[in-house]
């Protein structure tokens, strides 16, 4: 629901409960006024009738429309009593409610009962006029607040949407796109405007020489290795080695390897968490799939490893190749290197989820903890640790559910799309 | 047949000296000619000189952006071929660089083995001129159509098998390590202790086929460490 509406909602109630509340004080308010000035009606004409049996003293009873004129036998005390009385209406033919007015007057030392009939206006004919009216001035008050409501949203509001959608269009990976939002005239979306200006920025500058770092840190770490590496080789190709040596210069040049890849796995884990992956293509998964199975064939066979593998055709992704390849490559890595000689390997891929269960020894870490960086069941082995790492990485950048399963020893990684 | 000798021209452009120095002397002891600029200015200054029949080019100069170098390479020597070799493992800068004309891209940190055998690849895909073959001894490589022949006779070669012969052939003499081989065969992915084993078993079956072929055993081992392609 959007702020106009709402608002717009919240004045229709409240204007609601403020015509109700009005409408029962009107017609309390008219009531009274058109009861006092009845009665004072009556009243006056009690007085011209006074006046004129001064002038004219009545003998006789007197007997008009709405008027009766008593003269009585005896004196009594002057008095004046309203009531409701129903009396027939002499043009309309049927009883109608009458305001009746009843007093003892004393004119001249005689005392005369005068009555005085008015017809009563009634509080049902009010109600009604006055719901009619209040109900119509309702409705064009109604009619005026959506009115308003989608000026207002679209004119004085217009600037905010249009900061909305430049906000929405935001991208971090973009550099060079610019956030340019438009000027206004009003105070608050000036300062909103100026405040998300400052933001976007800051965070871009930010996100830039985070990016910046992490590639030079990457390329600080690889340039020095390459060094060691070119002289570590060249100091093995030459004569005069013992076994030995020739050993140790191995081992060192190994070391130097897995240096390497320790950073260039934790530069790409930055790269994953900086959102530098964008590039997104329809991929082919079953077809990459089976490619990459017969990059591994030989791998698989050198271990002995039984594969059943079962890939329904043609099941695609919207994704980047490369993050897509490395989430592959490292779960059939795994499943391969965690593998016994002669084990089992069972990859399947369905339109919306892919399994991979192989055969393996014992977790030796708590199951919660296997996609944690640098957890790594055998710690002496040569395997970083990282791989399953970047692989939950990559899920959670896609938003795949990813799980481990383990029955007996046999070990199973379930990803859905 | 004798020793196949192959002379490239190499111009390496390397900030790194200590870098540049190991890569130079590496193609200089089998008979390369590889000169080394040290800067975006100096390797323009050579490349207007001299002629060269490839470039190893690193992306990050001191005064200048490598791939700028490149594009200046590819309008004004278009036949020369270009291997990038970099410590920005940025993906872009790859795609860019083989875009831009490189034949290759190299990672550093990277094995001198590696680089010869793409430099020897770039420069014999370009090198029109005859047929192009790689030849040890008695034992010689069509590369156009990937046959291995020992005396005349074709070798029956997996594709590993071969790719591996080429590798020997190429940098014949020199050590090759276990790591080196895994690498070259099956790239950075297979690190395992699993592939030497692999490593291995190729060779073992490698051997035994160019011998039944009637050819002499060139592979010998060095322990500890891998093999290396040899006459004694």
């Amino acid at each position: 629901m959007n702020l106009i509406v709402r608002i717009t909602i919240l004045f229709v109630l409240v204007s609601l409960i403020v015509f109700l509340i009005g409408g029962v004080i009107s017609f309390n308010v008219m009531m009274d006024e058109v009861n006092s000035e009845q009665e004072r009606f009556l009243i006056e004409r009690l007085d011209r009738m006074h006046t004129r049996i001064e002038k004219r003293p009545q003998k006789d009873t007197l007997k008009w429309t709405k008027l009766m004129v008593i003269p009585l036998a005896e004196y009594q005390v002057e008095r004046v009593t309203f009531s409701d009385t129903l009396v027939v209406h002499s043009q309309l033919d049927r009883l109608e409610p009458h305001l009746k007015l009843d007093a003892i007057r004393n004119i001249n030392g005689t005392s005369y009962q005068i009555i005085l009939y008015d017809i009563i206006v009634e509080a049902d004919d009010i109600k009604e006029g006055l719901t009619e009216s209040l109900v119509t001035m309702y409705l064009i008050l109604l009619g005026a607040v959506l009115v308003i409501g989608f000026l207002a949203s679209y004119y004085i509001l217009r600037p905010f949407n249009n900061t909305l959608d430049i906000i929405k269009s935001f991208s971090l990976t973009k550099p060079d796109a610019k956030v340019q939002f438009p000027s206004s005239n009003v105070i608050e979306f000036k300062r909103l405007n100026a405040f998300l200006k400052d933001m976007t920025d800051k965070v871009k500058s930010d996100y830039q020489s985070l990016k910046e770092f992490s590639e030079n840190a990457s390329h600080e770490i690889q340039t020095p290795i390459a060094i060691v590496q070119s002289k570590l080789e060249v100091l093995m190709d030459g004569d005069n080695l013992s076994e030995e040596q020739i050993q140790q210069l191995s081992f060192a040049q190994n070391t130097m390897k897995r240096l390497s890849h320790l950073s260039n796995a934790l530069s790409l884990i930055t790269k994953i968490d900086n959102r530098e992956f964008v590039d997104v293509a329809n991929i082919d998964l079953s077809m990459t799939l089976e490619q990459m199975l017969e990059e591994f064939k030989e791998l698989i066979d050198l271990k002995s490893i039984n594969k059943n593998i079962n890939i329904l055709a043609s099941i695609t992704v919207q994704a980047d190749r490369v993050l897509i390849e490395l989430m592959l490559t490292n779960l059939i890595n795994n499943a391969i290197r965690h593998n016994w000689e002669g084990g089992e390997l069972s990859i399947s891929l369905a339109s919306n989820h892919i399994e991979i269960t192989n055969t393996g020894p014992k977790l030796e870490i708590p199951e919660e903890e296997l996609f944690h960086r640098f957890k790594k069941s055998n710690q002496s082995a040569k395997s970083m640790g990282l791989g399953l790492a970047i692989v939950k990485k990559i899920c959670d950048f896609y938003n795949y559910e990813i799980q481990y399963k383990n029955k007996d020893d046999f070990h199973t990684i379930h990803i859905r799309f | 047949m004798g020793y196949y000798v192959c002379s490239m021209k190499l111009l390496l452009v390397e900030d790194q000296d200590e870098l540049a120095v190991s890569i130079r002397n590496y193609f200089s002891k089998e008979g390369d000619i590889c000169e080394v600029a040290t800067s975006f200015s100096k390797a323009t200054e050579k490349l207007y000189a001299f002629s060269y029949d490839v470039l190893l080019l690193d992306l990050m100069l001191p005064d200048g952006d490598g791939l700028s170098l490149l594009k200046v390479v590819k309008d004004n020597w278009s036949d020369m071929g270009v291997v990038i070799i970099s410590a920005k493992n940025a993906l872009n800068d790859k795609l860019h660089g083989l875009e831009l004309g490189a034949d290759d891209y190299l990672s550093k940190p990277f094995h001198l083995a590696e680089l010869n055998a793409r430099a020897n690849a770039v420069y014999r895909r370009r090198k029109q001129e005859g047929r192009r073959t790689l030849s040890f001894k008695e034992i010689e490589l069509t590369l156009d159509n990937h046959e291995a022949l020992v005396h005349g006779t074709m070798l029956d070669l997996t594709r590993k098998e071969y790719e591996l012969l080429h590798y020997f052939i190429v940098n014949q003499n020199r050590l090759l390590t276990k790591q080196a081989i895994a690498e070259h065969l099956w790239g950075d992915y297979m690190d395992t202790m699993d592939s030497f084993d692999f490593v291995y078993q190729h060779i073992k079956n490698l051997r035994k086929k160019i011998m039944k072929a009637g050819g002499n055993d060139y592979l010998k081992t060095v322990y500890g460490a891998g093999y290396k392609m040899k006459d004694e």
